[in-house]
């Protein structure tokens, strides 16, 4: 495999030519705003484009025949080097392997692909309607330089957590989010960990504790020098 | 055959609010005086007096992995760093060595950081020559993070001790 | 020493908080015109199982605003997922609701097999259910259980606990683990049931059907019990839909949803079984469905006993489901078929699939995104844990100090899954 100059990943195939029954009513309703749809694994979805989804999402929801009430998830996808989709497998796996000869913990280092044209990131909805009880996933493509979409957390409340995590974990903003803290991570935490080019061993700056009692003196650490366990008393 | 949807039946609050009262009152005391007076009828024992006397574990228990020691006290593995791969928190560690023995490769180093170890079991479903295989040992405390730490001769285990395990081993991966 | 002065304490800690409520006019006494008290509320709190911290701001005993931080137990999983095959990652589930491991172990292993297209044997997907339905019944335990004992009453603790250790010994003799399972495989299980299997489980079930008898003998009509769940942490049911909640708690608000009766997988449409709702959507109500869904759970667990029939546990494709034993040792082909699928994790198709399964609190689900290696590109978990929380801060502003415990005790918080 050559290390430089990958070959360019194949445009994704056409979708099923059939739509589901679930699928022409969504196209026959927001068919105007979706770019593409796909059924992949029995799983229905759409693609949207950033402006829209808010009104992408208010017709799926107050459309009677419709009626995705329920926001499950709310995610990103980070395309990084892969823009378009796997169609053809990466070579992130080759080159780990050639990592892996020289040092087997070096397989969990990040090996970082080369970069690609289409926007990085996919802010992926997963929808339920309780009453119908059928899903549909929207992705909506979020480019690297600006990596902001809209909220629908005043469609679902229950997206506010969720797009809250996606911040946190991937660095999207939400426009008109309510509350944009992060949720997992404290507010000093530096970059977002779900990022490929996020190293899953890099290790953060210490914090300076600020808190109530911090002026006071730390207590000294003590080594413990109680018996050794057996086995540590063998030689190598 | 199927699902049904049932409303769950709350009971009307009692008015005679000592019924309650007494009702759990009966049925902690049937659990004392069953306990109390157990060695009669009835007491079904649910604690051991651990350390001297010890759980009955069932066949499938996964404990610690240990290495399978052959009867001419040489380890069964051949380094093949199968289980090294398989290991999801990268706990084992194998330097591979040769000599001229007829089993010709062997693991200079096998070193299994149990501060880590899951006993998740990955490393004895991959093994393909049944050298390293889960025990019953779970007592693995140490003093130190050093003392986690076990090497090859620690972790070498006579095949008759660990029999049972290996018989189970073979009729649970086998396969037509 | 810290200044032990009220402002000190009440001063925020860190800059993560938001600003505090408006000071508004005490109800009790109106011409007090104090600021609300902010209290921490955890997060290792002697009232709340699990590492949640709850910022509270409050006006005498009423909360005026409540905030619910999570994150104490954030290990990274998705991370983790992405840098492991996907045979690796299934021990990594097994800490997600560890109290009901084997649900996220099949949750797992069947978005995978979703995603490669295969079906598995039948006596493999009663096995699952086998397994996924003595979990269940573990979870709730535990969770009615320090719920209870959360509102002092200790002896149903120990009796559900008892009970719960029952059932754990059961998935002990299936699996080799009480907690960490690992119990599932892609393409199969680990092993299959061991021999005298359905007397043992039948006497363990019937032993902890009497314990749960006799906690809900307690408990049921217990005069201090009922009037600390009856009414407390009510959200109406348009609430729990559009928070999406899902799991008993949408089902103690009357929505009927529940994936093993709504899209059925595995050998759910075989059994008999009840499907509780309530329809006041407190905590009692969330009470009762879980009781109710533990015997539901034994039912379902004594009819797969019955039924399951004779058959190969593993899928029999050399390329998904690792080789047997007796062939490694022996044959040449099923070595090199042990050998690839360790060391290159197996044959994944590029795509993304999404799967979810009705578990202890709600759809739990996985959206996998495959680059056709063996390792997953991304694995996201839709943890029901996480939305399930996400309206309480809500639900609890206008309540009382003391309906926190019941209301977070009856959300099954569970760390592991809602901060992944």
């Amino acid at each position: 495999m050559p290390e430089s100059n990958p070959p360019a990943p194949a445009p994704p195939t056409p979708p099923t030519p059939e739509p589901s029954k679930l699928m022409a009513a969504i196209l026959e309703r927001v068919g105007a705003l979706v770019e593409q749809w796909h059924a992949e694994h029995g799983d229905d979805r759409i693609h949207v484009a950033r402006e829209n989804i808010v009104a992408v999402c208010r017709l799926l929801r107050d459309s009677p025949e419709l009626a995705f009430d329920m926001c499950l998830d709310v995610t990103a996808v980070d395309y990084l080097g892969n823009p378009d989709g796997f169609i053809t497998p990466s070579q992130v796996w080759d080159e780990n392997r050639a990592a892996w000869r020289h040092l087997p913990q070096s397989r969990h280092r990040l090996v970082q692909p080369p970069r690609g044209p289409s926007p990085r990131f996919a802010v992926v909805y997963h929808l339920l309607s309780t009453s119908h009880l059928h899903r549909i996933r929207i992705k909506s493509r979020v480019p690297e330089d600006d990596p902001t979409i809209d909220t629908v957390s005043s469609l679902w409340p229950g997206a506010n957590w969720l797009e809250r995590e996606t911040w946190d974990m991937y660095g999207i903003r939400f426009n008109g989010h309510p509350d944009l803290r992060r949720i997992y991570l404290y507010e000093e935490f530096v970059g977002h960990p779900l990022r490929k080019d996020y190293d899953k061993q890099h290790e953060q700056p210490i914090q300076e504790y600020v808190g109530p009692g911090a002026k006071e003196p730390r207590r000294p650490q003590v080594e413990y020098a109680g018996p050794e366990r057996k086995n540590t008393q063998r030689p190598d | 055959m199927a699902a049904r949807v049932v409303k769950v039946v709350r009971p009307a609050p009692t008015t005679k609010q000592w019924l309650p009262i007494l009702i759990g009152l009966g049925v902690a005391s049937a659990h004392f005086f069953r306990n109390l007076f157990g060695f009669i009828r009835g007491r079904q024992d649910f604690t051991v007096n651990f350390p001297e006397q010890r759980f009955v574990q069932p066949p499938a228990m996964r404990g610690m992995p240990v290495l399978v020691q052959m009867a001419n006290g040489k380890e069964r593995c051949v380094a093949c760093g199968l289980c090294e791969w398989a290991c999801p928190t990268s706990c084992i560690t194998i330097f591979p060595a040769e000599t001229a023995a007829e089993v010709e490769r062997f693991p200079e180093v096998f070193d299994i950081d149990m501060a880590r170890c899951m006993f998740c079991g990955l490393c004895e479903e991959a093994c393909p020559e049944e050298a390293i295989v889960m025990s019953r040992q779970v007592e693995i405390s140490s003093y130190s993070r050093r003392g986690s730490l076990w090497r090859k001769q620690d972790l070498l285990v006579p095949e008759a001790e660990l029999k049972p395990r290996l018989d189970y081993l073979r009729a649970q991966y086998a396969r037509k | 020493m810290p200044d032990r002065n009220a402002k000190t304490l009440n001063d925020p800690i860190d800059s993560a908080m938001r600003p505090r409520a408006e000071a508004s006019p005490s109800q009790l006494d109106p011409g007090l015109d104090a600021p609300p008290m902010r209290l921490q509320f955890g997060p290792s709190h002697p009232a709340t199982h699990g590492t949640v911290r709850i910022v509270l701001d409050l006006d005498g005993e009423q909360i005026v605003d409540a905030d619910v931080q999570i994150g104490y137990l954030h290990r990274g999983f998705e991370k983790e997922c992405e840098t492991g095959y996907y045979y690796q990652n299934i021990p990594y589930t097994d800490r997600l609701n560890y109290s009901s491991a084997i649900l996220c172990n099949t949750a797992y292993c069947m978005t995978v097999e979703k995603l490669l297209g295969i079906t598995t044997p039948e006596r493999c997907d009663f096995i699952r259910v086998i397994g996924g339905e003595l979990s269940r019944m573990a979870d709730h335990m535990l969770c009615v259980g320090s719920s209870a004992m959360e509102l002092a009453a200790f002896t149903p603790f120990l009796y559900l606990l008892e009970a719960r250790e029952l059932v754990l010994d059961q998935i002990d003799a299936l699996c080799g683990a009480r907690i960490t399972t690992n119990a599932i495989r892609i393409g199969g299980v680990i092993s299959d049931l061991p021999a005298g299997f359905r007397e043992f489980a039948t006497a363990k079930l019937d032993r902890a059907a009497k314990l749960i008898d006799d906690a809900h003998k307690i408990l049921t009509d217990n005069i201090v019990f009922r009037r600390r769940m009856e009414g407390t942490g009510y959200i109406s049911p348009q609430d729990l839909i559009a928070h999406g909640v899902t799991g008993p708690m949408l089902r103690a608000g009357g929505v009927a949803l529940d994936l093993r009766r709504t899209q059925p997988y595995l050998v759910y449409p075989q059994l008999d079984f009840d499907i509780p709702i309530g329809e006041h959507s407190d905590n009692f109500d969330r009470y009762l469905v879980r009781l109710e869904e533990i015997r539901q759970s034994r039912r379902m667990v004594l009819q797969c006993l019955e039924k399951i029939p004779a058959g190969p546990v593993n899928v029999d494709d050399p390329r998904i489901r690792w080789p047997g034993k007796n062939h490694v040792f022996g044959r040449m082909e099923e070595l090199i078929d042990q050998f690839k699928l360790v060391t290159e994790g197996g044959l994944f198709p590029p795509g993304e699939v999404y799967f979810a399964l009705e578990a202890t609190n709600g759809e739990f689900g996985f959206y996998l995104v495959s680059d056709g290696t063996g390792k997953p590109y991304k694995c996201r978990l839709r943890s029901p844990s996480f939305s399930n929380l996400s309206p309480l801060g809500r639900a609890l502003i206008g309540r009382q100090l003391a309906d926190v415990v019941p209301s977070f005790g009856m959300t099954n918080m569970i760390g592991g899954e809602c901060d992944r």
